[in-house]
């Protein structure tokens, strides 16, 4: 089974492997038997979606760049995972919308990377509320842990609610504690 | 003006720290060029054609004495004793060893310098008005928001990997040295009818191969706004602008393509429902932010010198130094000194490690360890009495820095060209330094009056050619040298962008082109008018009529 | 073909760097010389094959100046001689016959010195 770095707890400060419940299914591929759990294609859920959750499978879509998240929006509560992909590192508009999903929509589920990603990204990626990674150049969580941590101190706030330099400046701590 | 404090120091130490790393990884072949390329350009890191090149962030153009003198210490020690300073206020050192790199930002980080975001896809050192907090014209210090910026954009999670990179420029002055008109954000500070204080917000300027001027979308959004705003702009651009083409890919396209009315309202419904408390700064950090500029305590200065008038009389240089490089200061008995770092012959934008030295210590002895620099290459003295004025000329002297050339037809702005960089088609700085020698007798100079001249060796436009008075672009004609004449654009508060001479010339012919354009301009100029002035009454006949009966 | 060389960037100094049987050399008057299209892009493939020593190896056209090879494109001379504003920096100062014959050639001055790219003024 393949692993995810995903971190341990939501408020952890550290990286684990964990093992990968969930397949990525394509456009013309048969879900499999044994209602095993499944990542798949905006137009594919919006076609079979309905179907497999109502199956009692569990469902994760996977977004393309292009794709808008607030088509989501209604659907979020019903998802076990939403799969955000970056085809290069350098695209960064799957960070925008995680960060859309996180504070706007509220989305509290499982927000995975896949696609390019490097740990060269990880404080980014994590920043912007994606708790869950398929690297693609070989790190390992012990790598993760140190680049999403690397930066003792913050400017902005973001998903992952660390207090920005201009709130500890004042000894505010932020409004979720 | 602002000194980072021990929060402000760890981002930079543990940037240093991150780089390091990934230099390592890159050596030791864990990273590809593919892969570690952006990840050096972040940092400033260029391969160009003889070395590799790292660009420093100057924030907004503000240096201090130790950290001008640290400049120099790098210069000395890394490279080979000088830096170039840019036209967008940062420092370029060109002699640089991938290797040496890591150490050279801890070296930059021992005096707060870093060269964090000044290249790559991501938001860039903000340009500002090398006279902020010095120039009675200002309605607010443009700094204070200019270091809001800086800490909001510095290793902004969402917005580091745009489509391309993103420029923005922060003015307070109705006479505009930021180039605000032509960067991806203008802002320009204004009070309304209340005495409220607001940003005018254009989006879309830029220059490259398809120049825009930047388009209003609002005319007066409350300063505290400013950066939940500047993010649902960003957050529009990054989600919508193309990807697909990186000739396409600057907001200025995204603009153009949607209209400006269509992008506002787009970036409007994201402002309106973005958590903004989450991201403005409150009152009490922008009131921290805003004491680190007033700190300096003026000395009480008689508004007339005659000290200074009696060595004008005696010295005919400090005169013209003074009427030429010298601006009023908001305080009695001050001045804004210019330091042209343009003497004809010299590189423009070049200044050596024993001259930074100088400059640092004047800087100390009579203004206030403050030094700016100016989008235009040259550099600032933001705060100098008016009875130090002789000293400070004296000064400049004897490091070969007196040029009383600012604003003239000899203060040309030139990018590196194809002698340092990778991606021009021509070289620029030989040709400034022709058109300087022309324009070298500091007479011939002044009764030519305000010109600027920009050159860019490459469509790219780092020399700014869109907005010059005369612009002068590099191409590639039949593999030779050939430069296209532009006339009548303009950087400042009445922004406009050239117009196309004709055909181009031959790299020989530049400089006899441009004087037979100055010919031309004193032949139709009325009273006072400046070149520019004079052509846009008269337009492109007469000026091309001078230039292609003589260099043809 | 035309002469033809190879040349890259030194991966840890940034310096421009010339391929000479199978090691990396400084000065372009060091440079292998290739008069046939098989060995210059054996050569390059060696070269590619060192994505830690340098960046980004690529072939370049060669012309003769005075009896002298020299790169056909302006940039490539600049490259090999180092900046034009500053004759005391870069390769070109210690000075000797093949800096001269890259001084004096003319033309060429394309923004690639790629091999194919380079149209020859005729």
């Amino acid at each position: 089974m393949p692993k995810l770095i995903s971190r341990d707890g939501p408020e952890a400060s550290s990286f684990v492997w964990r093992e990968d419940g969930f397949t990525h299914i394509a456009d013309d591929e048969a879900p499999g038997g044994e209602l095993g759990q499944v990542i798949i294609s905006l137009s594919r859920f919006q076609a079979d979606g309905d179907r497999w959750l109502a199956e009692g499978r569990s469902v994760g879509v996977r977004l393309k760049p292009e794709d808008p998240v607030e088509g989501l929006a209604y659907d979020l509560p019903r998802l076990a995972v939403v799969a955000l992909e970056f085809p290069k590192f350098r695209d960064g508009r799957a960070l925008s919308a995680a960060a859309l999903l996180r504070e706007r929509y509220g989305y509290a589920g499982e927000l995975r990377a896949v696609g390019e990603v490097v740990r060269d990204l990880a404080k980014e990626m994590s920043r912007c509320g994606f708790d869950s990674f398929e690297p693609s150049d070989g790190s390992t969580p012990e790598q993760w842990t140190i680049s999403v941590f690397r930066f003792r101190h913050v400017y902005q706030s973001a998903a992952d609610r660390r207090a920005p330099a201009f709130r500890e400046r004042i000894h505010i701590p932020t409004a979720e504690g | 003006m602002y000194r980072y404090d021990a929060i402000d120091r760890s981002v930079i130490q543990d940037r240093s720290a991150e780089f390091r790393d990934q230099v390592e990884r890159r050596l030791s072949g864990a990273l590809t060029e593919e892969h570690f390329k952006p990840l050096r350009l972040m940092n400033g890191l260029y391969l160009q054609l003889h070395a590799y090149m790292l660009r420093v962030a100057i924030p907004y153009g503000a240096l201090s004495s130790d950290q001008l003198r640290g400049l120099a210490r790098i210069g000395r020690i890394y490279d080979k004793g000088y830096g170039h300073f840019t036209t967008r206020q940062n420092l370029q050192f060109n002699w640089i060893r991938l290797e040496q790199t890591p150490d050279i930002l801890d070296a930059l980080a021992e005096v707060d310098l870093h060269a964090i975001q000044t290249s790559g896809n991501c938001i860039r050192n903000t340009t500002s008005d090398p006279y902020a907090g010095a120039t009675a014209e200002e309605v607010d210090d443009p700094r204070v928001w200019c270091e809001a910026i800086r800490q909001w954009s510095t290793l902004h999670p969402e917005f580091s990997y745009l489509p391309r990179k993103f420029k923005i420029a922060v003015t307070a002055a109705p006479q505009d040295r930021t180039a605000a008109k032509v960067h991806d954000i203008g802002l320009v500070l204004r009070r309304d009818r209340d005495g409220q204080l607001g940003f005018e917000v254009m989006v879309g300027g830029g220059m490259g191969r398809t120049p825009y001027l930047g388009t209003t979308i609002r005319e007066h959004l409350p300063v505290q706004s400013l950066l939940s705003y500047l993010s649902a702009i960003l957050r529009v651009y990054n989600r919508h602008g193309r990807r697909d083409n990186i000739f396409k890919a600057r907001v200025k396209i995204l603009v153009a393509a949607l209209g400006a009315g269509e992008f506002a309202r787009q970036v409007e419904a994201e402002w309106t429902t973005m958590d903004r408390v989450a991201v403005d700064l409150p009152d009490v950090e922008l009131a921290r932010i805003r004491g680190a500029f007033s700190y300096v305590r003026f000395v009480d200065a008689s508004p007339v010198s005659s000290s200074l008038e009696a060595a004008r009389r005696a010295d005919p240089t400090l005169g013209r130094f003074v009427r030429n490089n010298v601006k009023p200061h908001k305080i009695a008995g001050h001045a804004i000194v210019n330091i042209s770092l343009k003497t004809p012959g010299e590189v423009p934008g070049d200044c050596s490690s024993d001259q930074m030295d100088a400059i640092a210590n004047l800087a100390d002895q009579y203004g206030y360890g403050e030094i700016r620099v100016t989008h235009e290459q040259n550099l600032v003295l933001p705060h100098v009495k008016l009875d130090d004025l002789a000293a400070v000329h004296a000064g400049l002297k004897a490091a070969g820095l007196a040029c009383p050339n600012v604003g003239l037809a000899s203060d040309i702005i030139a990018c590196p060209g194809l002698d340092y960089c990778s991606l021009a088609n021509t070289r620029a700085i030989p040709v400034a330094q022709s058109i300087a020698q022309r324009f070298s007798m500091p007479d011939v100079a002044e009764s030519v009056g305000e010109l600027k001249i920009k050159i860019s060796g490459c469509i790219n436009a780092c020399g700014h050619h869109h907005v010059g008075h005369i612009g002068i672009l590099g191409v590639d004609k039949k593999g030779e040298e050939f430069f296209q004449l532009t006339l009548g654009g303009s950087g400042a508060e009445d922004a406009s962008l050239g117009d196309v001479l004709g055909p181009a010339v031959a790299y020989d012919q530049v400089t006899p082109a441009v004087d037979a354009l100055v010919q031309a301009y004193l032949r139709e100029r009325r009273g006072a008018e400046r070149f520019l002035d004079t052509y846009r009454r008269v337009g492109l006949t007469p000026f091309k009529a001078a230039v292609y009966a003589e260099a043809h | 073909m035309s002469l033809a060389a190879v040349t890259a960037s030194d991966l840890r100094d940034g310096e421009v760097v010339f391929w000479a049987e199978g090691r990396w050399v400084k000065r372009f008057a060091d440079a292998e010389l290739f008069n046939a299209v098989e060995p210059g892009q054996a050569a390059l493939d060696l070269a590619r094959a060192q994505p830690t020593i340098v960046v980004e190896p690529y072939l370049i056209n060669l012309d003769l100046e005075g009896g002298v090879p020299v790169p056909t494109s302006y940039r490539e001379r600049v490259r090999a001689l180092g900046p034009t504003i500053h004759p005391e920096m870069g390769k070109q100062a210690e000075g000797g016959l093949v800096v001269q014959a890259l001084r004096a050639h003319a033309g060429g001055a394309r923004s690639s010195g790629r091999l194919g790219l380079i149209r020859l003024k005729r």
